[in-house]
């Protein structure tokens, strides 16, 4: 391969015979996962859901929407899917689209399509925006307990933070000059600490100062340690916890959903910098003068995210399936607002008379979950040299 | 540690580094990497620092640019003088604006020393930029200036090319090229040439040569290959378990050779004159830097062995015309004769 890419450099001019088509990365990626028959159908399936989720949006919102999820037409309640509306009972606004209810009415003769639209939206934006807040908040701390584990965390580090939090609580309560002598104490232990950095240097510390340099643990103890604590806790059940003592808003539920789900995001970007961290490319970036902010977020980070985008992919389906069963619990998005999770949950009172109502957004939850799993799945075999073989 | 040197000025020193330790604690053991090596590199010279895997070459070359992972590493030692500053007390920050400006290092394996997410011209420009604080325009430019410079054909082309695209050579020269851009006084080259063809070793030494005497600096040059040495060093450090055992200049190394250490690598090498023997090898091992042996470092692998090396740790003798070897056996024979 070396030997054609030399020999493509000096024939690229002419266009010799010789000339290879140079493929980028992605471009060898792709060709891998268009093989893959299954990853495909995820693929597909998960563009055509984002371009209805998208559509979804354009129609159904807004203050007087193209097709309206909220229109109540008794008259026309639990019609089966596919059957014509009564046109003469009905105005010529609440004609449904395509002049017939494509998945049926529901028990206030609300179009399931139309709501399946306006759900599709919030499945999606759960889907992505949780998985976002997991991804950077796993990216951070992963990264940082893969590059800096090394690092001790010393009783300085901890006092500083909680005193000036302290005493920041307490100025704001009134305690005027408990919370400035906390204050000045962790503003002290903070510049004793950080002046003394981890430069090279051995400098040397006054005998009563030396307590905050007291050896705790290393950053890579603290920050596994959290995760591992996170994950003892049952998600669900943590959501639902959470979920109870907030107001039930559909941004809540997407930043709860993130905040309990970044752990294996940590998990792989931690392993991903550890073997990283050894590379002769980090050693050269920092050789030549680069900061290590920089080295972190523009060398590692991009070469760290191959495991973290498949997850990440198999976590939106997680999510939506989240979302969907917090709606169907009753925790989730309010009920005027129609997702897939509370059209279940409102369809299962009439699962003998009228089953297009749990089946519709049922089978919508299975193939788009379904979907995203193929899909990442599909990622994670072109991503990792030692899976490709197999096919 | 050396003695005095009346032959050059003290202007023409660059970087001195006097009795470097570098330690690394690991399961309650110390290994003791590097122990107490001393070195001088001065203007536009090539310094060869020479010795087997393990003995401490690139360690030593990454402590001072404060490249050692501290713990587990532990950085000791007199100072390491580059221009008037002490690097052992610089802080970080500090030390981020010398690399890669004014020293800069070259590394072994040009296969994983690029990113391989990154174009070969982003990662040249990023270091220009880095440094010189100039736009992106002007870096690009001055990348395929770098890539016309170490030899790169059509560089307009190569700027936008990923490593995986490239020869191992041509990324050699890439990270030549980016080692270069901020035209640094001191070039740490570690090993550059181990993982490259013959042909293409004797075109990057070449390349190095011509670069030096273009742009008027040092290079440290650590290498294992004594064939390299011979061709390009002016200046020759011979290491073994983490201690300076022979200096000199090449006449000196290779046709006086006077550490034993030194005899045996040269008697190792194949040779036409003794064509069909076998090969010569320094029997037993490199010892274990947490264990080793007390006195001389090479007194268990040493033909000239006698009962003071084994319990007294050799001091650096003085063979004349800056010819120092840590041996005082050989010294007391070539006296006595």
């Amino acid at each position: 391969m070396m030997d054609l890419n030399e020999k493509n450099i000096s024939a690229a001019p002419e266009g010799g015979v010789l000339e290879t088509p140079k493929r980028t990365l992605l471009q060898e990626n792709w060709i891998l996962f268009r093989k893959n028959s299954l990853a495909m159908a995820g693929l597909v399936i998960f563009v055509l859901f984002f371009l209805i989720a998208v559509a979804g949006v354009f129609l159904t919102s807004g203050k007087d929407p193209i097709f309206d999820p909220a229109l109540v037409r008794l008259q026309e309640k639990l019609r089966p899917p596919l059957s014509k509306p009564n046109l003469e009972t009905l105005k010529p606004e609440e004609i449904p689209p395509f002049g017939i209810y494509l998945f049926g009415t529901d028990d206030l003769g609300r179009d399931v399509f139309v709501r399946m639209l306006q759900g599709s939206w919030v499945s999606l934006t759960v889907g992505f925006v949780a998985v976002g807040i997991a991804v950077v908040i796993g990216v951070f701390l992963g990264g940082i307990a893969g590059y800096y584990g090394n690092k001790r965390i010393r009783l300085g580090h901890l006092l500083c933070p909680i005193f000036l939090g302290v005493g920041f609580a307490g100025l704001v309560s009134g305690k005027t000059v408990v919370g400035l002598v906390l204050l000045l104490l962790g503003l002290g232990a903070g510049t004793v600490i950080g002046s003394r950095g981890d430069s090279r240097a051995s400098q040397r510390v006054p005998v009563g100062l030396s307590v905050l340099f007291l050896n705790l643990f290393s950053v890579d103890v603290l920050i596994t340690g959290l995760v591992d604590i996170m994950l003892c806790f049952p998600s669900f059940f943590l959501i639902l916890t959470v979920v109870a003592l907030l107001p039930a808003s559909i941004y809540n539920i997407m930043i709860i959903i993130g905040l309990t789900s970044w752990m294996g995001a940590t998990r792989f970007v931690r392993a991903e910098f550890l073997s990283l961290r050894e590379q002769d490319f980090v050693t050269a970036a920092r050789a030549l003068g680069l900061s290590s902010r920089r080295i972190i977020f523009r060398h590692m980070v991009p070469n760290a995210m191959a495991p973290v985008l498949v997850s990440a992919t198999i976590g939106i389906a997680t999510a939506i399936l989240t979302e969907a069963g917090l709606s169907f619990l009753g925790f989730g998005v309010p009920p005027p607002h129609a997702t897939w999770g509370n059209i279940l949950s409102n369809g299962k009172n009439f699962i003998f008379d009228a089953p297009w109502l749990t089946f519709v957004p049922g089978f919508a939850i299975l193939v788009v979950v379904l979907a995203f799993n193929l899909f990442g799945e599909g990622l994670r075999d072109v991503l990792n040299p030692k899976l490709r073989e197999r096919h | 540690m050396l003695g005095a040197r009346p032959m050059t000025s003290r202007n023409d020193l660059l970087l001195r580094v006097e009795d470097l330790h570098v330690f690394f604690h690991s399961d309650g053991e110390i290994s003791r990497a590097v122990d107490g090596v001393s070195y001088d590199v001065r203007k536009g010279e090539t310094v060869c620092l020479v010795g087997e895997s393990g003995c401490g070459k690139t360690v030593s070359a990454l402590a001072i640019l404060g490249l050692i992972p501290q713990p587990p590493g532990e950085v000791t030692g007199e100072r390491i003088l580059f221009k008037g500053k002490n690097l052992l007390e610089l802080d970080e920050e500090a030390l981020q604006k010398i690399r890669g400006r004014e020293i800069s290092m070259i590394f072994q394996e040009p296969m994983t020393s690029l990113n391989p997410v990154f174009t070969v011209g982003d990662q040249i420009e990023e270091v220009i930029i880095t440094h010189e604080g100039v736009d992106r325009a002007e870096a690009e430019q001055r990348a395929v200036e770098l890539l016309i410079d170490v030899g790169i054909p059509s560089p307009e082309e190569r700027v936008r090319d990923y490593p995986h695209n490239l020869s191992g050579g041509q990324r050699q020269r890439v990270m030549i090229a980016m080692a270069l851009a901020c035209g640094p006084e001191v070039v740490i080259a570690d090993e550059p040439t181990t993982a490259l063809d013959v042909t293409v070793q004797a075109q990057i030494l070449h390349l190095f040569r011509e670069l030096q005497d273009k742009k008027k600096m040092a290079v440290l040059h650590i290498t294992h290959n004594l064939g390299v040495v011979a061709e390009i060093a002016d200046r020759i450090y011979i290491m073994y378990a983490g201690v300076m055992v022979e200096t000199g200049n090449g006449e000196q190394i290779f046709h006086d050779p006077s550490h034993p250490y030194t005899m045996g690598l040269l008697d190792a090498l194949p040779n036409r004159s003794r064509k069909g023997q076998p090969l010569y090898s320094i029997p037993g091992a490199v010892p274990d830097p947490a264990h080793k042996p007390l006195g001389c470092p090479f007194h268990p692998r040493c033909p000239y062995v006698e009962e003071s090396c084994r319990k007294e740790f050799p001091e650096m003798c003085d063979f004349g015309d800056r010819h120092f070897v840590r041996c005082p056996i050989i010294n007391k024979q070539r006296k006595g004769s």
